[in-house]
């Protein structure tokens, strides 16, 4: 049998879902869409500090306990107190803050970017390790074709035969493709958001 | 409300009272039938297999919600991912070790907890719920895929399952996965992602197929129903289009 807080948390849910919804083909509830809508982000943007909040207590509770790796969590708190100082006191777009995120935020975010290129090669290479099938074998000829007909390399990309048939494949049987999966995606998201109106699936708890 | 705001609202409305009509048909007459019907998606008996092996190897399973916030479109596949983890959870629930949940943003911080909470309640083992089981490992995407990294290195993970909204970073958390020795299973809503995961994951889930897990996991007859009206309107899209572009042949549009 169900709790009076789990009803009660469902009927809110399902009721402000559904107000959500007919808003969009109803005019006359777009107003209360629109303000359900707002509280949505207030909230998110909320989460945010909450999500923060939760990074740095899991960090503390790692660094307390000695963990392994306690000293990247010490690491992290350092940082995030003196980031805290410095955009506090020099704000957002203050010299030291843009200073601070240039030469640290950028600089690791596109070490990671460069580190995601060497990774994605290596997962192509791989991709011939596991199982040949038609699909792994279609999958890498198209990623050639595209790869080096986009590439500058050896002026294979000015190549006239190379480029049609990347313009082929990508406005033929790649949109087709796309297209296709997201029919699905779209029937998967519908289909989803119906069983939360219908009170099958709550993400909110039980 | 004018005419003209009816008629250009009409075919959605129509097509969602028709998908949420053939879902209670299809629930109310398909209970006895099961899961029959269902085409065979090894990334959920490789799952089901690799969870089991977790809890007897006291090891963990490592779930990434991505960075979808839930105020846009990304939502599906987040909510979609809550429900596959609130099965993990009961699956896992009498391991020593329970599933850890991270995530890039707040609110699907907050909600894995919640939900993480909610499943060990309904198994009577609420003992077993860490504070920090659902975690919010960074704010960017590089910042939340290295989180995701170093807990997957660290925390003796031997399945990764990330299925939510996830931009090119899921390769770095696949390939972490990978380094690791574990299995991972991966789905995403965004196209070029899933072109990744494809590459990287063992086990990808292309397209509807992330969003099949309940159906495929024994969460209720409700979402066996759903999966069988999104096949049924599949078809009715597709006849559509084929309708359009035979007409568009003609000269009819």
């Amino acid at each position: 049998m169900k709790s009076p807080s789990a009803i009660f948390n469902m009927t809110i849910a399902c009721s402000a879902g559904l107000v959500t919804l007919l808003g969009y083909f109803i005019p006359p509830l777009a107003g209360i869409r629109d303000v359900l809508l707002q509280w949505a982000v207030i909230l998110a943007g909320f989460a945010l500090l909450v999500g923060i909040i939760n990074l740095l207590s899991a960090h503390f509770r790692k660094l307390s306990k000695a963990k392994k790796g306690g000293f990247y969590s010490l690491v992290l708190i350092l940082s995030f107190v003196g980031s805290l100082i410095v955009f506090g006191v020099s704000g957002p777009d203050g010299s030291w803050s843009l200073l601070l995120f240039n030469s640290v935020q950028v600089s690791v975010e596109s070490t990671l970017l460069a580190l995601l290129t060497v990774v994605l090669a290596y997962a192509a290479i791989r991709l011939f390790h596991k199982e040949v099938t038609r699909a792994t074998v279609l999958f890498m000829l198209t990623f050639l074709i595209v790869l080096v007909s986009s590439a500058p390399l050896f002026g294979l990309s000015n190549t006239p035969l190379l480029s049609e048939l990347r313009e082929w494949l990508s406005s033929v049987p790649i949109v087709a493709g796309a297209r296709g999966i997201l029919i699905g995606v779209a029937l998967g998201v519908l289909a989803a958001g119906l069983r939360i109106l219908m009170g099958v699936d709550r993400p909110y708890g039980r | 409300m004018n005419l003209n705001e009816l008629v250009t609202n009409l075919p959605g409305v129509a097509f969602i009272l028709l998908f949420l009509i053939l879902i209670l048909l299809f629930y109310f007459t398909g209970r006895k039938r099961g899961t029959r019907f269902l085409r065979d998606i090894p990334a959920f008996g490789r799952l089901r297999h690799s969870v089991g092996l977790s809890v007897e190897a006291g090891s963990r399973v490592h779930f990434s919600l991505g960075r979808g916030v839930l105020t846009g479109l990304p939502t599906g596949i987040s909510l979609a991912g809550m429900t596959l983890l609130e099965r993990i959870a009961r699956a896992a629930s009498s391991s020593d070790r329970p599933p850890v949940a991270t995530s890039g943003e707040g609110t699907l911080a907050i909600l894995s907890q919640d939900v993480l909470k909610s499943a060990y309640r309904s198994m009577n083992v609420e003992s077993q719920y860490e504070a920090d089981a659902g975690r919010f490992t960074g704010a960017t995407p590089f910042a939340f895929a290295a989180g995701a990294m170093t807990l997957i290195k660290d925390e003796n993970i031997s399945t990764n399952i990330l299925l939510g909204h996830f931009g090119s970073e899921a390769a770095l958390i696949a390939d972490a996965g990978e380094q690791s020795s574990s299995l991972t299973i991966a789905g995403s809503d965004e196209v070029a992602t899933q072109a990744v995961l494809y590459a990287m994951a063992q086990e990808p889930l292309i397209g509807e197929e992330a969003y099949a897990s309940g159906a495929y996991l024994g969460a209720g007859a409700v979402h066996v129903a759903s999966l069988r009206a999104q096949d049924i309107l599949r078809w009715i899209i597709a006849a559509v289009i084929l309708a359009g572009a035979l007409a568009k042949l003609a000269g009819l549009l």
